[in-house]
């Protein structure tokens, strides 16, 4: 079987029991109203302060709820040690990896509908303009973050430890990534145009096939028997 | 290319886990159409055995060769191999029969939902297996396990306990399947504790202690 329909079949299956009890939909999209709502509140903002504070509230925001997502899609596969199962199959060890980052994508991509939006409204920043590269910035920024922390779950799949390791481990690794998307969208928000961040573009590409390329190689070795 | 083999061939297998021990030199031989019962008290070596069969973990050494073929061809030899692992590796929030069908696929099995409803009607699933398997008995969820190994009609199958949890009739059940395993030229490895399930099903049956075999009964 083929690596892309052995990946498919595992997101749906992670999206199917997502859309039966919603549990890592509510919690995390609960966790980023929250972390907005603190940030637009804790700060006294105006219009000049606003788009400084806004692009750290934004990703921390995503930061945060990504690796409680990501966190939870892994535990599933321990209950019952379901993750066997999927190793019992004759498919290749990286379509788990890239169907788990795919999945936690999916589900990321729908809180960030929620928290862009809310997140522009409570910061009052004009979107007319910017939403494309916005869209842009969180998309990558989440695609390179989502990989580098699916690849550390699944180092974690069989470590007792496996949320301290993910914790260490993840945030200095994406660091770059989170770093080039949040001085962009801080860019963007005071009023950079396309062109001005594309250097951040660039980069975040960049980590994202890099991190992605990585992924897809190493997990077929970190999946591997005991 | 869909790999076969007419036997397993075990020569000084061993596993350890970190200082522990779990196998110690294991050399055994399982031909086509024979059931195999395994028998030791706990940590004896049993599952490990089991899963070195089913490809879920390297030896430290020796090795296992399925006729011809060896490790290098484990993706395609998983094909041909079915495990019913004592955790039940099934997803708690999907169904019996959604478990099933997401097994069938990755399996490659190109009528997966035909295949998973002949199963539920040979195993009796189809009462509850619309349910999540959360909402199973001990029992129902073992019956989805075995059927889940038989999905794609494996050469080897591996149980770990499998009459745990099983009623009666679920047990003669299993027997029942088992045999026919055996007269279509499956190979059957059965770890159990239970005697009197071993003396019904086995051709032959091994003990093992302390990560070796010690004594061969027929």
């Amino acid at each position: 079987m083929s690596l892309l329909r052995a990946a498919w079949l595992v997101a749906r299956k992670d999206l199917q029991l997502e859309l039966r009890t919603k549990e890592i939909l509510t919690s995390t999209g609960l966790f980023a109203i929250l972390v907005v709502t603190l940030g637009s509140l804790a700060f006294y903002t105006d219009p000049v302060s606003s788009p400084r504070v806004a692009p750290g509230v934004l990703w921390i925001s995503i930061l945060f709820c990504g690796i409680l997502l990501i966190g939870r899609s892994w535990s599933l596969e321990r209950e019952n040690d379901a993750i066997f199962g999927l190793l019992l199959a004759p498919i290749p060890r990286a379509a788990i990896y890239v169907g788990k980052t795919l999945s936690a994508l999916i589900l990321l991509f729908a809180i960030e509908l929620l928290l862009v939006p809310l997140c522009l409204v409570f910061f009052q920043i004009e979107p007319s303009g910017i939403m494309l590269p916005l869209i842009a910035l969180v998309f990558l920024g989440s695609v390179g973050f989502v990989a580098t922390a699916a690849l550390f779950s699944a180092v974690g799949i069989r470590t007792r430890a496996r949320d301290l390791m993910l914790s260490v481990l993840v945030f200095p690794l994406v660091a770059p990534a989170l770093l080039a998307a949040a001085v962009a969208t801080r860019e963007l928000f005071a009023g950079a145009t396309l062109d001005e961040v594309l250097g951040w573009v660039r980069i975040l590409t960049a980590f994202d096939l890099l991190f992605i390329g990585f992924g897809v190689w190493v997990s077929r070795y970190l999946l591997a028997e005991t | 290319m869909e790999l076969d083999f007419e036997d397993v061939l075990v020569t000084g297998l061993a596993k350890s886990y970190g200082p522990t021990l779990a196998l110690a030199g294991v050399d055994l031989h399982f031909a086509a159409g024979t059931v195999t019962a395994i028998q030791g008290a706990n940590g004896s070596g049993k599952s490990t055995l089991l899963w070195l069969l089913a490809l879920l973990a390297h030896p430290t050494r020796g090795e296992i060769r399925y006729g011809g073929y060896g490790p290098a061809h484990a993706d395609q030899l998983r094909g041909r191999i079915g495990f019913v692992a004592h955790q039940l590796q099934l997803y708690p929030g999907l169904s019996g029969h959604e478990n099933l069908v997401l097994a069938a696929k990755l399996q490659g099995i190109s009528h997966a939902a035909e295949r998973a409803t002949d199963l539920g009607d040979a195993l009796a699933l189809r009462d509850y297996w619309d349910r999540p398997v959360r909402t199973y008995s001990r029992g129902q969820a073992q019956r989805v396990s075995i059927a889940r190994a038989l999905l794609h009609r494996p050469r080897l199958l591996l149980m770990d306990e499998p009459a745990t949890g099983l009623d009666t009739r679920s047990t003669r059940s299993l027997i029942a399947l088992i045999e026919q395993e055996r007269r279509t030229g499956g190979i059957v490895i059965i770890v159990t504790h239970e005697e009197e399930f071993a003396e019904k099903v086995a051709d032959r049956i091994l003990h093992m202690e302390r990560g070796r075999l010690v004594e061969r009964g027929a």
